[in-house]
């Protein structure tokens, strides 16, 4: 009977590595892949929306854990209490991070809440990197294998952050028939920084390169070159007899063979390729991998507990899956340098003055395309 | 007080709670507000009202921010600094939790990511459908935390074997007297928040002679209105908790004897229990006395028909929402005050509760989590005051306005409204 349970939170844990691993990843990626105005404001209009439907997963599993798996939730996070705390200041940063972000347009206030972003990444990154290997390692941080383990979970995030850059850092326009929807001033200004001295080219045609996605296209290959090697370096350090003591090892083998193969599909190739697919696989083996590898204590959950969850959730879980298809839908496009999470407001009357030209009543830009929307999403998002 | 990690834990718990609560509260007052506007923008095919909502829900969303930052802190605060409640109770107490981040949160934030980027890519049914969602989990939330809250006060519905808790009756933990009359006061209080603050930002800007759509004149109105409604389920929800504070719970004398109970609660100190539920109860019954006279001279201003005139009405609102956002915390004071020295009354005391943290572990946690929670929370408050100064034209949802200037052709008119 505990098996659904296990599978339930396995599943939410899955998908919180295979989804959130896009948007932290991108997020570590930042100071490489996005130098200019405009491509930190693609960047995180990439990765903002997309956080809003992954976090949720980890706050689930969170919640699983501590209301199915008391027993769990002290042996792993009781007992690694500073690598949590840190996990949860990461997280909290980087959120606040994307959040406030756009909400104004001073550039200092971009760069704080950048810092935020890219810092509260890596955090959260070298924090699950540690997790898994003092738990591969029988619970001890201060080993080599446990360092190496981290590496190359850091190393997974990063490769995960790559591919989703690939597809998503693509300025609007470059495909000819989309005509996207409002190209921001700044924007463009931005996209002529990164080229050069062409301040006057048109946004069509600056849009044309897309230079932090072929950027973050190459990077996928250095990254997974980097994984193998560093999965070596794990698996060797593993290997010595009572490295993996008290756990499967077998297990462990196992995952690290999914990863090697995941990472040898994407080693050679130029470009994203089939970057996409084979880091979801890896990220999505290191949860289940770990947990079993480190044979984890599950104990059978109690009737009582599990009707009442049942009960609860049953009726939901239909909604569930329709909002997280949902929104995975509408989010699957190139990512727009304008919207909620990408730009301020533009401020009328009170501070930071009008964009939109001297004299222009207010009014007249209420019945336009909004940020978010854009024509385009209609082709996308069906009816 | 450094040197203690139990007070530090308490108190930073407490000032978590609060800060997550004042947010909170608006999120719950807000909902049905843009709820009910969106409805009859949509029925009435009003592209004016649609504007007001897209104001109100800029509002709302960068609050909701902060509710969810505060939140997880909350979340994980439990789990890092408090695990000895999980190691007995946690089927218990941790049960309603993980149905409220499953079966609220996860869809509660996903559509509200629906209805941020849906707002010109889906039919206006189904943009509205999406909002009636984050409304009815943001309030599943509430009552499913409140049922892991009211626990703590009225523990039933277990057993105690090996000196962990069984669960016996699931219905017992969901219908908990503690849990259902704490939702319904804190459900009908959240509407006062939501009611002065829509008031409060109509107010301001009526006074400015700013109206644009006649959004603030329908604010002020609908303000007042909700309070009148608000404020009687508000007292009386809150006075049936009273006949519960001083009573044993159900289970009591199934983990310490009546004799060992009277000893550790004669152990702890009265002087912050008294204060705080004093304290508490005096604000409470203060503001919401001065609520209610407010909503009663707006009644009276209504009937003159002047609520969009008479500036000094106007400032009477600009300055209620301090009430009920003190009578919140107050509440909560009390509440929390009143259970010590337990956590979960008559079986676990807090300091029981309390992880084992090394006075250096406790104080490099408080202090980076209060150090950020202000800093964030100040942003937040700023963010807020800022966007309901600016009006519609400015707010985080406004739509973007088109460049002249830009390729790729003509503006598309939007689709909702
Ligand atoms: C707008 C906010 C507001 C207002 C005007 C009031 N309250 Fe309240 N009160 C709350 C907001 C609140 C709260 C924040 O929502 C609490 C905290 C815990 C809870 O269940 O609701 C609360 C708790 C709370 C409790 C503690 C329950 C417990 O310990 O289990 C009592 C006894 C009352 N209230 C009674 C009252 C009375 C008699 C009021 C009017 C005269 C009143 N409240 C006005
Ligand atoms: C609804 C969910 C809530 C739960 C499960 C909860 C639980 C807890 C826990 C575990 C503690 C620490 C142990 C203790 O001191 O008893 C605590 C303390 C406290 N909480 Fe809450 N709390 C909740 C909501 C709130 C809210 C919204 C406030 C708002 C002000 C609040 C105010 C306090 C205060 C003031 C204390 C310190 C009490 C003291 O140490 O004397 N709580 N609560
Ligand atoms: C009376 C007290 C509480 C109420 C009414 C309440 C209600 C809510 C609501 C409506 C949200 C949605 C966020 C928003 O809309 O702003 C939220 C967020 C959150 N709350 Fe609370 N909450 C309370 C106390 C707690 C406690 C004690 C915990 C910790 C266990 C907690 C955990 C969370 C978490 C993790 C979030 C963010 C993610 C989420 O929405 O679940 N809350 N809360």
């Amino acid at each position: 009977m505990e098996l659904i349970p296990v599978l339930f939170l396995t599943a939410l844990l899955v998908g919180y590595f295979v989804l959130a691993g896009c948007d932290v990843g991108l997020g570590m990626l930042m100071p490489y892949l996005a130098r200019t105005r405009g491509e930190r404001r693609r960047a995180v209009s990439a990765a903002a929306p997309y956080f809003l439907g992954t976090e949720v997963w980890l706050v689930g599993a969170i919640g699983v854990v501590a209301g199915l798996f008391p027993e769990l939730k002290t042996a792993v996070v009781t007992g690694m209490w500073p690598v949590f705390s840190a996990l949860l200041a990461g997280w909290l940063l980087r959120d606040a991070g994307l959040w406030f972000r756009a909400r104004a347009e001073a550039p200092s206030w971009h760069g704080l809440w950048d810092a935020a972003i890219v810092g509260g990444s890596w955090t959260i990154a070298v924090c699950w990197g540690l997790v898994g290997g003092a738990l591969l390692a029988g619970g001890t941080l201060a080993s080599p294998f446990a360092a190496a383990v981290a590496a190359l979970v850091v190393v997974l995030f990063l490769l995960r952050g790559a591919a989703f850059g690939a597809e998503r850092l693509v300025p609007p326009g470059r495909e000819a028939d989309d005509a996207d929807g409002p190209v921001g001033g700044d924007a463009v200004g931005g996209a002529a920084g990164s080229v050069g001295s062409v301040g006057t080219v048109p946004a069509a045609r600056v849009a044309q390169t897309a230079v932090s996605a072929d950027a973050a296209a190459r990077l996928t290959r250095v990254l997974a070159r980097a994984g193998l090697a560093v999965l070596a370096v794990a698996v060797l350090l593993g290997a010595f007899p009572g490295t993996l003591d008290g756990g499967l090892p077998l297990a462990a083998a196992a995952g690290a063979a999914l990863v090697a193969v995941a990472l040898a599909a994407t080693a050679g190739t130029e470009g994203p390729g089939r970057s996409r697919h084979a880091s979801a696989l890896a990220m999505g083996v290191m949860a289940p991998a770990v947990g079993v590898g480190a044979a984890l204590p599950v104990e059978p959950v109690p009737g009582a507990v599990l009707t009442l969850v049942a009960v609860a959730l049953a009726p939901v879980v239909p909604l569930m899956v329709v909002g997280q298809v949902a929104l995975y839908r509408m989010l699957r496009r190139p990512a727009s340098a304008t919207g909620f999470f990408a730009q301020a407001a533009p401020a009328v009357g009170v501070g930071g003055g009008a964009r939109t030209g001297a004299g222009r009543p207010a009014g007249i830009s209420r019945f336009r395309p909004t940020a978010v929307g854009g024509p385009q999403g209609r082709e996308s998002h069906g009816a | 007080m450094l040197d203690d990690p139990l007070a530090l834990a308490r108190l930073q718990f407490a000032f978590t709670a609060a800060t997550h609560y004042m947010f909170v509260a608006l999120t719950l007052g807000l909902a049905p507000y843009i709820l009910f506007n969106q409805l009859t923008a949509v029925l009435k095919g009003d592209g004016a009202r649609m504007r007001a909502v897209r104001f109100w829900g800029g509002l709302y969303v960068v609050n909701y921010a902060m509710g969810v930052l505060s939140g997880l802190v909350m979340e994980l605060q439990l789990a890092l600094n408090w695990s000895g409640l999980s190691d007995m109770f946690g089927y218990a107490f941790g049960a309603p939790l993980a149905v409220e981040t499953m079966g609220a949160f996860f869809i509660e934030s996903t559509f509200l990511g629906l209805w941020i980027f849906g707002w010109d890519r889906m039919g206006r049914w189904a943009h509205w459908t999406c909002f009636l969602v984050v409304t009815a989990t943001a309030y599943a939330s509430a009552y499913w935390v409140l049922v892991a809250n009211g626990f703590l006060k009225w523990p039933a519905g277990f057993r105690i074997e090996d000196g962990t808790a069984v669960l016996d009756s699931p219905w017992a933990l969901l219908g908990n007297p503690s849990a259902l009359m704490a939702f319904a006061h804190v459900a009908t209080s959240a509407l006062l928040v939501g009611a002065a603050v829509v008031g409060a930002v109509s107010a301001s800007h009526l006074r400015r002679g700013h109206d644009p759509d006649r959004m603030f004149h329908r604010g002020v109105r609908h303000a007042v209105a909700i309070l009148l409604v608000a404020v009687f389920p508000v007292v009386a929800f809150g006075g049936l908790q009273f006949p519960y504070v001083g009573q044993d719970p159900p289970t009591s004398g199934t983990t310490y004897t009546a004799e060992e109970i009277a000893a550790i609660e004669a152990g702890a100190s009265p002087a912050v229990k008294a204060a705080g539920t004093i304290g508490g109860d005096v604000v409470m019954m203060t503001s919401w006395l001065l609520i209610t006279m407010v909503a009663g001279i707006g009644a009276l201003v209504w009937l003159a028909r002047r609520l969009d005139r008479w500036r000094w009405f106007h400032w009477m609102l600009i300055c209620l929402p301090a009430l009920p956002y003190l009578a919140s915390v107050g509440g909560w004071v009390f509440r929390e005050t009143a259970r010590q020295p337990w956590v979960v009354r008559h079986h676990l005391t807090t300091a029981d509760a309390m992880t084992d943290l090394t006075p250096g572990m406790a104080v490099a946690s408080f202090a980076f989590f209060t150090a950020a929670f202000t800093a964030l929370a100040a942003v937040t408050l700023w963010l807020l005051v800022r966007f309901a100064r600016r009006g519609p034209e400015g707010g985080p949802l406004a739509p973007a306005p088109a460049e002249p200037d830009r390729e790729g052709g003509e503006p598309v008119p939007a689709r909702t409204l």
